[in-house]
C-alpha cells in the first residue's frame, strides 16, 4: 500500500464575521469561533501504480485531503501513510518522492521564464544533470510546450502554464503525484491535452496519482477507480462502473419517431418518461428490462425512426447522490 | 548546498532585472533622504557653530556615512514578501519541498537587495567625490575590517527583523502599520537621521538595550573615529548577541506561526 488513512480528520477554526459597521467595531472585543469540520474520519487505501479520482462538490474536503497528505496541514486526528512516511512531518526523504500540483495556485515563478523555475527545482529535490535533461526532454515531448519555455511565465495561457506547473512538479520523478483541480478554468482541448497526458504518464511510469476534481469528464476519462466525498465523509469508494450500477438501476432509452410521432398515452406504459416530445422521447427503465422493452417498442407499430440503448450520465447518478447526502 | 542557495539567488536577481522602473524609483528615494537631511543641517549650522560637540563638517559627515551605511543595509520592506506569502498561501507551496522556508527566505531578501545595493555604491561613489575635501575618517585597515564585519552583521539584523515583522502575518491580516512604525522607530534609535547623543540622555540609555543603536551609530562612530577599536569590538560583540538571540526568536515565533497557518489552512 502506498498510501493508507485511517480515521483522518480536520477542523478548521475561523471568526465569525457579521456584516455591518456596528459588528465590525464589536467584533474588535468579541469575536464567536466557529468550526469547520472539512474532512471527518475517513478511510482509504491506495496501491502503487493507481490512478484515483476524488470527486466531489466545492467545499468537500478534496483540497483539505490532498494538503494532509502533502504535509501542508496537520491533521485534527487520525493517522495517514504515504510512502511509508507520516506527511506532516515534512521529512526531505518523503518530499523528495512526492509531488502536488495546484490548479489554482502557481509554483512556477511568475516574471522568470518557466526553464528557470525547472532550474530551481533540480537544485532543490537533487536532481542530477542526466535525470534532469531526460527528464525534461520527456516531460516537454509529452506536452509539447518547447517554444514556451523561455517565455516569462505571467505572458503563457492558461492551459500553457498549467502544463509548465507539471513538468516543474515531475523532473524529480515522484513516485506520488497529487493533482488538486488540474483542469480547472482551462479550454476543452487544454483539458483533453492535460488528461492524456496524465493518463500516459501513469501507464508508462506507474506513478501513483490522486486527482481532486469537481468535472466528471475528469473522472470518467482518467480513473478506473474513484473516491467521492461530500461534506468530509467517504460516501462511495469503488469502481466507476458499479457506481453506475448501485446508484442508477435503471438505463436510459432514447427513441426517435417519424412523421407526425407518437402521443403520450402510447409510450407511457413502457418505462418512466422523462422527456416528451411528439418526435422524441427519453424512457427510463429498469436495467434488467431494457431490452425487452426496447424489443417490444421496435415490434410495435409505433413509427420508431432510431432507438438508443444508454447508460444515466455519471454527472446525473452524482448529482442524484450530492442531493441524497445533503438531504439526509 | 551552494548550487542550491545561487540557484534561488540568482533566480531572484533575475527577477529585480525585469524590475528596472523600480530600481530606479528606489534609486532617486534614496539620494532624497540624504539631500534632506543635508538641507536640514546645513539650515541649522547657520546660526549655530557646533551642536552637541559636533561641528558643521562633522555633522554633515556623520549624516553622510549613516545614509551610507543604512542604505548598504537595508532590506527595502522585506517584510511584505513574507507577509504576502502567508496572507495568499504560497508558503504552502515551499512547505511541501524539501527546501527550508527561512533560508531560502535569507536567500531571496539578500539576493532581492543585491542590485540595488550596487546602486548605493555608486551613488555613494559620487556622494564622497562631492564632499572630499569636508570628510574626516580613518582610514586604518584594521578599523575598516572591523566596520565591514558590523555592518554584514547590522545587515543581518536587519534581515531576521524584516523576517520577524513578515511572520505577524500569521496572526495579523495587515502589517503595514506596524511595519511603519518599527521603520520610522528603528531607524530613529539606530542614529541613522542624527547621532544618538542628541537625544535626552534617559533615551540614549534605553537604547542600548536595543539591537538598532549597534547597526549604524555605533559603526559610524568608529569610521569617523569617535570611539576606539576597543569600543568598537565590544559593539561588535553585542551585535552578534543580537543576532543570535533574534534567530533564537525567529524559530520559535516560526513554529507557532505555522501552527496558526495550519488551522486556517489557506
Amino acid at each position: 500500500m502506498i498510501i493508507q488513512v485511517k480515521n483522518l480528520s480536520k477542523t478548521y477554526e475561523y471568526y465569525k464575521k457579521q456584516p455591518g459597521l456596528w459588528a465590525s467595531v464589536k467584533g474588535l472585543f468579541h469575536r464567536e469561533k466557529l468550526f469547520k469540520e472539512a474532512v471527518r474520519e475517513i478511510n482509504f487505501e491506495i496501491k502503487e501504480g493507481e490512478l484515483v479520482g476524488f470527486l466531489g462538490p466545492n467545499g468537500a474536503g478534496k483540497t483539505t485531503t490532498l494538503k494532509m497528505l502533502s504535509g501542508i496541514l496537520y491533521p485534527t486526528s487520525g493517522e495517514a501513510k504515504v510512502l511509508g512516511h507520516i506527511p506532516w512531518k515534512r521529512e526531505p526523504k518523503y518530499q523528495k518522492q512526492f509531488a502536488l500540483v495546484m490548479g489554482q495556485k502557481n509554483q512556477l515563478w511568475w516574471d522568470l521564464p518557466a526553464m528557470e523555475s525547472f532550474i530551481l527545482n533540480k537544485e532543490i529535490y537533487e536532481v542530477s544533470d542526466a535525470d534532469f535533461k531526460k527528464n525534461l526532454n520527456e516531460l516537454v515531448e509529452l506536452l509539447d510546450i518547447k517554444d514556451v519555455l523561455d517565455v516569462q511565465v505571467r505572458k503563457l495561457s492558461l492551459g500553457q502554464r498549467m502544463k509548465c506547473e507539471l513538468v516543474a512538479a515531475l523532473l524529480h520523478k515522484p513516485k506520488v503525484l497529487f493533482l488538486d483541480e488540474p483542469t480547472i478554468g482551462l479550454d476543452v482541448v487544454a483539458q483533453k491535452n492535460i488528461r492524456d497526458f496524465i493518463k500516459e504518464y501513469n501507464r508508462k511510469n506507474k506513478t501513483t496519482i490522486l486527482l481532486t476534481s469537481h468535472y466528471m469528464e475528469d473522472v470518467k476519462e482518467l480513473c478506473e477507480r474513484v473516491i467521492i466525498i461530500d461534506e468530509g465523509r467517504i460516501i462511495y469508494d469503488g469502481n466507476l462502473g458499479s457506481l453506475i450500477e448501485k446508484y442508477a438501476p435503471y438505463k436510459v432509452l432514447k427513441i426517435s419517431f417519424e412523421g407526425e410521432g407518437v402521443k403520450k398515452e402510447d409510450v407511457e406504459k413502457y418505462g418512466n418518461v422523462t422527456d416528451f416530445q411528439p418526435s422524441r422521447i427519453t424512457l427510463q427503465v429498469d436495467r434488467e428490462k431494457a431490452k425487452d422493452v426496447a424489443r417490444e417498442i421496435l415490434s410495435s407499430d409505433l413509427p420508431v425512426d432510431d432507438i438508443l440503448i444508454d447508460e444515466v450520465e455519471i454527472s446525473d447518478v452524482v448529482r442524484k447522490i450530492f442531493s441524497n447526502n445533503a438531504k439526509k | 548546498m551552494i548550487k542550491r542557495y545561487s540557484a534561488i539567488m540568482k533566480n531572484e536577481i533575475q527577477r529585480q532585472f525585469t524590475y528596472r522602473a523600480n530600481i530606479v524609483a528606489y534609486a532617486v528615494g534614496n539620494i532624497a533622504e540624504l539631500v534632506a537631511l543635508t538641507v536640514i543641517w546645513t539650515i541649522v549650522y547657520r546660526s549655530i557653530d557646533s551642536v552637541h560637540g559636533y561641528t558643521s563638517n562633522e555633522m554633515i559627515g556623520y549624516v553622510i556615512f549613516a545614509w551610507f551605511f543604512s542604505f548598504l543595509t537595508t532590506t527595502y520592506a522585506f517584510e511584505h514578501n513574507i507577509a504576502r506569502d502567508i496572507h495568499l498561501g504560497t508558503l504552502s507551496n515551499l512547505l511541501l519541498k524539501p527546501q527550508s522556508y527561512i533560508r531560502y527566505v535569507a536567500a531571496v531578501g539578500t539576493a532581492r537587495i543585491s542590485v540595488a545595493f550596487c546602486i548605493v555604491l555608486i551613488q555613494g561613489a559620487i556622494v564622497f567625490s562631492f564632499f572630499k575635501g569636508s570628510l574626516i575618517f580613518s582610514s586604518e585597515v584594521s578599523t575598516i575590517l572591523l566596520l565591514l564585519t558590523m555592518l554584514v552583521i547590522t545587515y543581518f539584523i536587519n534581515l531576521f527583523l524584516s523576517i520577524l515583522i513578515g511572520f505577524i502575518a500569521f496572526w495579523a491580516t495587515e502589517i503595514d502599520g506596524i511595519y511603519q512604525s518599527l521603520k520610522v522607530f528603528s531607524k530613529f534609535m539606530s542614529g541613522t537621521f542624527f547621532p544618538i547623543v542628541l537625544l535626552p540622555a534617559f533615551l540614549v540609555k534605553a537604547s542600548y538595550f536595543l539591537p538598532f543603536i549597534y547597526t549604524i551609530y555605533i559603526p559610524v562612530q568608529l569610521y569617523l573615529g569617535k570611539i576606539s577599536f576597543a569600543e568598537g569590538l565590544r559593539g561588535l560583540a553585542i551585535e552578534i548577541l543580537w543576532l543570535v538571540v533574534l534567530y533564537g526568536i525567529i524559530k520559535v515565533v516560526w513554529r507557532f506561526g505555522l501552527k496558526k497557518y495550519e488551522s486556517v489552512g489557506i
